[in-house]
């Protein structure tokens, strides 16, 4: 589904924040990416979806190599992909319906198909009963759960997610990663990227793990409760210990 | 589907001219000002070719003879100015009908005459022509051969100021054909740089835009439809303009001979509609040009 060959990326002026990275991801799989801040995990998932293009190496998301698809058809490679992106990028002059259903609006659909389908995204969110606010009147949380629901409009084959709980308090984090999971659990591959070990040591599975742009592990982890740090550690009996999907 | 997503674009170009009103006033007004102006000349020279047409139909070439000629020299001078087969009509004028004539036209003066002994005025011939034939160099031969002759006075060739009418015209066309250019590449460049400025205030939407997957066509459209708009409200502004200007106008040049000629006729349906769809035009081609090689977001 996801597939990375050797894969560097270069910002002007030097910086390498990627170097030499492989993975494959399979259909179906989620997966961890883990690293400290500045480890590249944002770089690379931009290179999924094609925000920026690698230096050197190939990219391929369902064959596709992402690199060489022409500028014209990269808004196609990005309807396929949800991104949730970390700083949430709503659009502050629009409501948290319109914001939702703004691809859907992009692909044409008729105004009471959208408005249903944006509704019923929301309420798989807990949303649809703020689907007439604009951002700015919601929380972090709830802004994050508008991203969200906006990644999971289109049915999205993959969704990935750039530090989903990094604004989030430990409860909603974990109501967060239980809707990833979930997701996932219908078939949609998710790749969630986070420096937050906790959540990782305690749910488990695939993880990738960058360090100064290398991929230094690629490793199947057991959850185990006891591990997660404190701030997390009152919400582990949240039923996301136990994904149904291809997790692991 | 299209005109869903035509919808969309109208729909946002509207909600960006009601955010950004008081740049958008300044574009639309700019485009207003080419149009009015450019459209002002265009009312001066529909009106004056009006009548330079009219006129043109009853031009006459108008013979003067000497005193009392009429009636010896007259008729083979009349012999001579009927013989083109360009010549439609020869009507004598006598002295007394040419006095009375100017007595009407110019009741004012009337008096002038009052004591004079012989007629002020001479006799003449007017020769009308069919102006669809008349021209070329035996024309000017006739001309001349009738200016030489001792019987006449003077030729009056109408066709002489209609010329130069002609040329006045074509100068105001040409005028305003170059000041319209010059003012509507301004108000081009006005609309380019707000329609920028505008991209740029949604510079961050737009980046979310394109993330999520929408084309180029689908972020630029409502930008296209702004600057259609804005244009197209420009030439609503001018024409109204130009009519407020022509019915403010009108009654009170319909006294004078110059305000009849200028402001006699507003402009035709088709050119007031060439005018809007040229300030739409220039609105797309603005937003167009201000977005050419933006990356937007």
């Amino acid at each position: 589904m996801i597939r990375f060959l050797n894969v560097g990326k270069s910002f002007p002026g030097g910086r390498s924040a990627l170097k030499d990275v492989s993975f494959n991801l399979e259909r179906g799989e989620f997966a961890f990416l883990s690293g400290a801040s500045g480890a590249g995990k944002t770089t690379l998932l931009k290179l999924i979806y094609r925000e920026i293009e690698p230096s050197s190496g190939q990219i391929l998301v369902n064959g596709r190599n992402v690199a060489s698809i022409p500028s014209a058809k990269v808004p196609f490679l990005r309807r396929s992909i949800g991104v949730v992106f970390q700083d949430f990028r709503l659009i502050p002059r629009k409501t948290v319906l319109e914001n939702v259903s703004y691809l859907p609006r992009i692909l044409g659909m008729r105004q009471q198909e959208r408005k249903r389908l944006a509704y019923n995204t929301l309420r798989r969110v807990g949303l649809a009963h703020r689907m007439s606010a604009f951002p700015a009147e919601l929380s972090g949380g709830e802004q994050q759960r508008v991203t969200i629901a906006r990644a999971l409009i289109n049915r999205p084959e993959i969704l990935i997610a750039d530090e989903p709980t990094g604004n989030l308090d430990p409860e909603l984090s974990w109501e967060t990663l239980r809707l990833f999971l979930e997701i996932n659990s219908k078939g949609t591959t998710v790749l969630l990227a986070t420096h937050e070990h906790g959540y990782v040591r305690a749910l488990g599975g695939r993880t990738l793990v960058l360090d100064r742009g290398r991929l230094v592990k690629d490793e199947y982890l057991e959850g185990h409760v006891g591990d997660i740090d404190s701030d997390s550690a009152e919400d582990v009996e949240d039923p996301a210990r136990q994904p149904t999907g291809r997790m692991a | 589907m299209l005109v869903r997503i035509f919808g969309y674009f109208v729909s946002e170009a509207a909600v960006s001219l009601r955010r950004s009103w008081k740049v958008s006033l300044v574009a639309i007004v700019t485009i207003a000002m080419s149009l009015f102006i450019g459209g002002t000349f265009l009312l001066l020279t529909a009106n004056l070719s009006r009548v330079v047409e009219e006129w043109r139909d009853e031009a006459r070439i108008v013979i003067y003879l000497t005193a009392d000629d009429l009636a010896t020299e007259g008729s083979r001078v009349l012999e001579q100015a009927s013989e083109p087969f360009w010549v439609t009509a020869v009507k004598e004028v006598s002295a007394a009908e040419a006095r009375s004539r100017f007595e009407n036209m110019f009741p004012s003066v009337r008096e002038l005459f009052k004591d004079w002994e012989e007629e002020p005025l001479p006799p003449s011939l007017e020769v009308t022509f069919d102006p669809e034939v008349v021209g070329g160099e035996r024309v000017d031969e006739w001309l001349a051969s009738l200016r030489s002759d001792p019987a006449v006075v003077m030729v009056d060739d109408d066709r002489d100021w209609l010329r130069q009418l002609e040329a006045l015209i074509a100068i105001l066309t040409g005028l305003g054909a170059v000041v319209g250019v010059v003012l509507l590449t301004a108000a081009v460049f006005t609309i380019a740089s707000v329609i920028r400025l505008t991209a740029y205030l949604y510079r961050d939407e737009i980046e979310v835009m394109r993330l999520v997957g929408a084309t180029e066509l689908f972020i630029r459209g409502p930008f296209y439809v702004e600057g259609f708009i804005q244009g197209l409200l420009g030439g609503l502004l001018a024409v109204g303009g130009l009519y407020t200007g022509y019915l403010i106008l009108n009654p009170r040049a319909s006294t004078t001979f110059l305000g009849n000629v200028v402001v006699d006729r507003f402009l035709a349906p088709e050119v007031l509609l060439s005018l809007l769809l040229l300030g739409s035009l220039a609105g797309l081609f603005g937003a167009v040009l201000s977005l050419r090689r933006e990356k937007l977001g």
